[in-house]
Parts: structure tokens; sequence; C-alpha cells
């Protein structure tokens, strides 16, 4: 019976994870036939009726612990609460961890590091590499609350996608892991659905996962079966299976003919950095870790931006320098540049930084101009698009995540080359053909209308 | 006068007209021009068949326009970046693309040899397409509507073409003379196609205040070139021009007097009405259909007027005379065209209708202008609330 509930459970890459603030085996209704097939839960909710008859609808339990919980005999706990696994949530310290970590190695438990980004194991073979620092995602329009006397620029998107990028770009080759956010959603707030289904798509169309986590209120009253949240809920789970049911997105690789070269010690795990400022642009770029760089990596590429050009091996410069021999062109950090060096409590750039960046930021801005390097979008101010290529190149996915409060309407894509068909898929909606039309680039689409989420498939 | 018992008018006012004896001396000597003015509770309306019949009102749309070229100014203030509220750009702040459309159509009907659309985007000399692409903006049909019609983005120098230089007659009240792109010049119809809305700065922005944004950013742009325009501009004209914090790019001519006021009050109206003869509107078009009130734009913030919101006047204004058209809708939106700086819409500002009055461009006398179509009175939407 044990054995066969097991089999039922999803293994650890495929687990979609959501916080789960109640051990009421009667909760695990409002899971049952999601996409959400993994329950996190705090301590105090560690039961093994909760766990058994969570295994019993195939979703594995995790138990999470924080610094300075009692780890001791945490194996045999875990057992006893019949746990699938452990989350150490936040910046444990390194010892106690490790030790912790090695008494769990033999217990089968699934072990899942959720600390700071610097301590992300972004090399790991398979399993799941989190980290417990991001931002909220949404639209950040306010200038310090200042007046605003005349007419001003583009709002800043806050998101994790930049980071995301990176992480993805950074994992091993071989064997990637599956990779997990995990944030808060503001304190003190009443918090639409919109704003739930941004920051699952935030996370989703980057093929990581954010650890679903409702603010007190919408938990209680979704707890309470309280029809809206219940509705709310649904949403998500909706969009979250959106994402599951397309395993060939999360395969595809990411497409763009602008290369970033960076790297952790360059800025690589910021949010609001380099990548951000290029992918608020909506031009799509590939972050190209200093290891990963090859001339068959740079071949998509016909423009990049090395960050910091010190860290690069010889090997490495000689890759970028076959690349402008080739007629790529390749924008270079100032003399003297560096980035300075990410504190473990540091997720965003300091003021510092950001006047340095802006500085690079501007001529990236100046040399990519109206380039087309994959894909060029029109009237997508409160949108963040990722733009991925698959099976084999003949299939070009572009998803578009709306951070605004309300539908976004009258896009048009240019995408680059031709491509013969286009559709817009949209979670809970038919897949629906766009007319294609000629533009000077190669294809171009409309779109009337999409919410959250919208994805061009090309082919 | 249809207003008088609308406006209180108080003994200091009383006091002030007096004072203003040669002011409105001038008023009487200006010229003045019908304005034709309509209901349209919704963009929804066929706005050929609106627009037409108002120009009809006037005079014909044929008679000046045809076998002419034809600049069409529209009105697309700001990055189409922010919205107010989520709304499409042409219900708030915006011209409507479907009016944009309607008129294109109108003037190939008319007879118009080209046409041109031109604006200066905010902070870009990208093309004007891709400009009203990212507003959400349906472009092919636009350009189709109508035959030979282009879009000009004149933040810059778009054109294989030098700027054009447009004097200021008369005693220019900020820059003796503007330096502008040469669509402004090789043309025979200025059209300003404006929205009819509150404005922070200015009290109200209208056809005239809508000329502002011909100034190209790559001379009086904050991050201008000093000696030569800088052709790739990515800010606004709040330094040189609200501010007065630089001067323009020294291809232009430095202000009139570098010591007078930096108050925004002070000087936009002053560079709205230097234009407004610098380089004068043959027709005016203004949008009060669905607008938006508290201010031009929705970064505006905390201003005296209080919150912006989206409104629907339903009401359209066109005219010949800019000043004429200008008055008409100021009271259409329930203010007193001639209210001093200090009073009603202009309460932080000078009163650019008066200013434009003493440059000799028009009168904003509403007992002089003859207005058709309809009575303000039935029309009126208060701004104020």
């Amino acid at each position: 019976m044990f054995l066969a509930f097991l089999l039922a459970l999803a293994m650890p890459a495929e687990w979609v994870p959501a916080r789960w603030n109640s051990s009421d085996p009667a909760t695990l209704e409002l899971v049952r036939g999601t996409a959400v097939n993994c329950l996190v839960v705090e301590r105090g909710n560690w039961s093994p009726t909760f766990a058994e008859k969570a295994g019993a609808e195939g979703i594995s339990v995790l138990g999470l612990v924080r610094p300075g919980d009692d780890l001791s005999d945490l194996p045999a706990r875990a057992a006893a609460a019949k746990l699938q696994g452990i989350v150490f949530e936040g910046a444990f310290e390194q010892t106690a961890l490790s030790r912790t970590r090695a008494a769990l190695a033999d217990s089968k438990l699934a072990v899942v590091a959720m600390g700071p980004r610097t301590r992300m194991d972004l090399q790991a073979a398979g399993g799941i590499v989190a980290t417990n620092q991001g931002v909220w995602p949404g639209i950040n329009a306010a200038e310090d609350g200042k007046e605003k006397a005349a007419p001003s620029g583009a709002p800043w998107i806050d998101t994790n996608s930049g980071f995301l990028r990176f992480v993805r770009a950074s994992l091993n080759a071989e064997k990637p892991a599956q990779v997990w956010i995990a944030y808060q959603p503001p304190a003190n707030q009443v918090i639409p659905v919109t704003r739930y289904l941004q920051a699952i798509a935030d996370a989703e169309m980057l093929g990581a996962h954010w650890l679903v986590t409702l603010d007190d209120d919408t938990r209680k009253r979704l707890l309470a079966r309280e029809e809206k949240a219940v509705d709310g809920w649904k949403r998500m789970t909706e969009l979250l299976s959106y994402f599951q049911s397309h395993g060939e997105w999360r395969r595809a690789g990411p497409y763009g003919q602008l290369a970033l070269v960076q790297d952790v010690d360059s800025g690589g795990l910021i949010t609001g950095g380099i990548l951000d400022m290029i992918s608020v642009k909506h031009t799509p770029v590939r972050p190209m870790p200093g290891r990963k760089l090859s001339d068959d990596e740079m071949k998509q590429a016909k423009m990049a931006v090395n960050v910091d050009p010190a860290l690069l091996t010889t090997e490495q410069k000689e890759v970028l320098r076959r690349f402008t021999r080739g007629g790529g062109t390749l924008l270079t950090a100032p003399p003297g540049w560096k980035f300075p060096p990410q504190r473990e409590d540091q997720i965003t750039l300091d003021k510092e930084s950001v006047e340095k960046l802006d500085q690079i930021w501007k001529e990236v801005n100046s040399m990519t101009g109206r380039n087309n390097l994959g894909a060029r979008l029109f009237n997508v101010a409160s949108v963040l698009s990722y733009m991925a290529v698959g099976n084999g190149g003949k299939q070009l996915i572009v998803h578009l995540v709306n951070y605004s409060d309300y539908d976004v309407e009258n896009v048009t894509v240019h995408l680059l080359g031709k491509w013969k068909s286009v559709k817009l898929l949209a979670p809970g909606k038919e897949a629906r053909a766009l007319t294609v039309f000629e533009t000077e680039d190669g294809t171009g689409v409309e779109i009337d209308k999409f919410g959250v989420i919208g994805t061009l498939l090309a082919e | 006068m249809v207003l008088q018992n609308r406006f209180q008018v108080s003994r200091r006012e009383i006091l002030a007209s007096f004072l203003a004896a040669p002011v409105v001396m001038r008023a009487a000597a200006a010229p003045v021009a019908p304005v034709a003015i309509a209901r349209c509770p919704s963009y929804a309306e066929d706005q050929a068949a609106l627009l037409r019949g108002m120009f009809d009102q006037i005079g014909g749309l044929g008679k000046l326009v045809k076998n002419k070229t034809v600049t069409v100014k529209l009105n697309l203030t700001g990055s189409p970046a922010l919205r107010l509220q989520g709304k499409p750009l042409g219900s708030t702040h915006y011209s409507h693309p479907s009016q944009i459309g309607a008129f294109m159509r109108l003037l190939g009907e008319a007879g118009a040899r080209r046409i041109r659309l031109v604006e200066s985007g905010y902070g870009t000399v990208a093309p004007l397409n891709e400009y009203m692409l990212d507003s959400g903006w349906n472009v092919r049909a636009i350009v189709n509507a109508a035959p030979n019609v282009e879009l000009v983005n004149t933040n810059g120098m778009t054109w294989k073409s030098k700027y054009v230089r447009r004097k200021v007659p008369g005693q220019p009240l900020m820059f003796p003379s503007y330096m502008l792109h040469p669509a402004y010049e090789e043309t025979d119809v200025v059209v300003s196609m404006a929205k009819l809305k509150d404005h922070a700065t200015c009290g109200v922005t209208l056809a005239m205040k809508n000329m502002f944004g011909i100034t190209p950013a790559s001379i009086y742009g904050d991050d201008a070139g000093v000696d030569d325009p800088n052709e790739s501009p990515t800010k606004g004209r709040v330094e040189t021009c609200h501010l007065g914090k630089r001067q323009p790019a020294r291809i232009a001519e430095s202000e009139v007097d570098p010591k007078s006021s930096r108050e925004p009050g002070y000087r936009m109206p002053r560079v709205t009405a230097d234009l407004a003869v610098a380089r004068p509107i043959d027709i005016s078009i203004i949008d009060g259909i669905e607008t938006m009130a508290g201010g031009e734009g929705p970064w505006i913030r905390n201003h005296w007027r209080g919150a912006l919101r989206a409104v629907k006047p339903g009401i359209m204004i066109v005219g010949t005379n800019a000043v004429s058209a200008d008055t008409v809708a100021t009271a259409l939106m329930g203010y007193d065209p001639r209210a001093p700086k200090g009073q009603g819409a202009f309460r932080e500002c000078d009163n650019t209708l008066l200013l434009a009055e003493q440059m000799g461009a028009g009168a904003a006398d509403l007992k002089r202008i003859e207005v058709r179509g309809g009575r303000i009175d039935d029309l009126m939407f208060r701004f104020t609330g």
C-alpha cells in the first residue's frame, strides 16, 4: 500500500510547489486534480495523517525548517511525519546545515536548500536549486511618489525573470536542476488574484517555479472555502497547468541574437541589472555565462555585451574575438569597470551600481537600436517577454506576461524571419490562429487582447 | 454675453479689466473665425460624418485643403507606455485613432494632395509608425484611409534636409524664433488635432498648446546638444522649455530674456503663444469625446485639481482660428477663457489665450466668436466636476 502511493508521487524535478498552512486533510480537496503536486508545510503542521492522505492523492509533502529551528533528530522527525523531503528556508549557518544535510543523506528524503541566491548550487546535477530571495513582481510606476510635471517614459517592471534567465543559462548542461524561487507577497495589502498570476507567470515563463505563497487574508479565506478565494485559487492552478501541460516549452532553448556575457561575479544573480534592463526593452537576449562561451553557442548571436571582460579566460576572450572577426558586434564594459561583489543579503543593485550600469545600458540601447534580434514587440509597456526555440529550430515560442491590472490590447509583434503560421495560446482558451502579414523583418502578427499571459507559437 | 451669468465677476476682476484696457483694445482688433461645436457621445459614432458636418458649418473642408499638402499635428503626449487606469490612450490623453482615420478619409475625399501626420514622439526619433504601434493603433488602417499619407516623427531630423527657423513676428515672449522640422514649413495647411484637457502647467491644453510638441527634442530636449542637435534624444523638453535650466542647442536662438521667470506657469504659456504666431494653425480640431480631467496625462500627480479621472464630455470643436477654437473649447470646459493668472483654470499660470491674443493670433473673446452647431450652455462639460 505504502509502495503504491509512493509510485504515484511525482519525482522532485516534476514537483509544482505551494506553501500550505494547514494539516487538515480536508484541505487537500483544494489541490486535488490541479497542477500543484507538492505542498511545503510549516513545522507546526507536520502531520503523518496529512502526509499520508496527500500521498494517496499523488501529492508530496515537504517540511519547512528555518534558521533557529531545532535541527536535532530531523531525519527521524521527518520520517515520523511521513514527509517526502525537507526545505531549508533562509540563510542557515553553513556548518549546521551541512551537518544536518549529511544526517539526511541516508534518509532518502529530498532536500531543498532555499537560501540566499549566492548559495545556489547552479552546477547541481538534477534535483532542485532554490532561493528564498525574490522581488514581488509588478509594475513600479511611482517615482518616489513625487509629482511629475511633464511627460515621462515607460514604467519599470519589478521582475525576477532576468535573474531566472541567468540561473537557467548557468545550470548543469547535462542534467539541469529544476529551479524554485520563493518570496512572500507584500504585507498589509489587498492582493488581487492577477498579482498572484503575474508572480506565477514571472517564473513559469522561464521554466522555473515560484513557491506559491498566499497572503494571510487570502489563505484564510481559501481555507474557509470562500467563493472568491476559491475562484482565485482555481485561476492560479489553471495557470500552473497551462505551463505544465507544455513540457516542450521547458526544454526549448532561449532564442535571441543578442548574447549577454555575464557571470555570478558580474551581476548575474542580481535583479534589476543589465539583463532586466534589456528585457524591459523586449530585446531577445540570451545570457551567456563565461563557462558556456563557445563558437557554437555564439553562432546564433549577432551582437554581444561583455559585462566584465576581466573575468574571462584567454580562451573565452578568443571566442569573442572570433565572434567579432566573423562580423558580430561586441560591446564591452568600460575599462576598469568592475561589478561590486554581491552581498549574501543583496538581490538588487545599489545606487552607485545603477548609475554605472546606466552608462553601459545607454550603449547597449544605442547598439541594439531598432534592430530585430528575434522579435520586435509594440504596445507592450506592461509586458515582459521570453523567446525560446524548440523542435530543432522549427518552432518559436514567445511568452508574453502582462504585469498590469488590465488586459493588454492591440499588440503588434514583428518576428524575425518567415513563419508560416502563428498561433496564440492562453490559459483556458482554444489556441487561435493569427493572421500573418509580411514586415521588413519577416513576419508580423497582431494580438487583439490577452490577460496575464499569452503565448505565441510560430512554425 | 452668454457666459456673464455663469462666471461671477468680482470687484477685483472689474478693476483688473480696467487695468487691462490695452489688451481689450487688442482683442477688438484680433481676428476671429466661426467655431463649430457638436455633441458626440462616443467614438463608435460615424466620425467622418461628424467632422464633415462640422466643417460644412464653417465653410467646408474642400476649400481649405484641395490640392494642398496638409500637415496634421497629432496629440501623442508622453510615452505610450503610460496609461490612465489601463485605458486606451485615445480615450484619455492621445488623439483617437478612429478619428484620425476618419479625418484622413475626409482629407482624401476633399482632394488633399499629400497628408503628413506629424508628432514629436516622447524621447525618441523612432519612426512615427512604430510610435503608433506602441500606442496600440492599427497604423495600416490609418495610412490606407487616404492616398499619400505619410508619417513623420519631427523630434529630430528624420529627413535629408535641414531644420527651418520660424521667426516669431512682433514682440516674442520667450524665444525670438524656433527651429523646427521642415515638415512644418513645407506645407500649405497645418492642422492641430488636439485633445480637450486640463493642463498642469498651462491651465488647459487645446489646439495651441498641442503645437508645443512641434519643438524637436533634438534641439529643445533635456539631452539636446549644446551646439548642434542631438539626433538621438531620449528625453522630454522640461529643462529647456518648462524650467529654463538650459538653453536650446545653439543652432536655435536663445531666450529673449534669460533673466525672466523660471516658473513653468510663466514660461510655457509664452512658448505656446510664440508658436501660435511663428507657425500658425490653419485648422483646429479639438476632441472632447473621451478625455481626461485633472491634467494632461497620467504622469500628473499632486496637482491642485485633485485626482486624475477619465471623463466623457462627448463634445467636438472645429475651427479655422486656433484662438477662437480654444476660447470656445475653454468655455465648454466650464472655465472663463479670459480669466487672468490666479483664477479659474489659470490658477498657477498665465492665460495662453490672452497671450496669444496679445500676439495678434486671435481674439479670446466669446462675444465676437460665432459658435455654430450648438450652444455652449447646452454642450458644456465642467472639468472641475
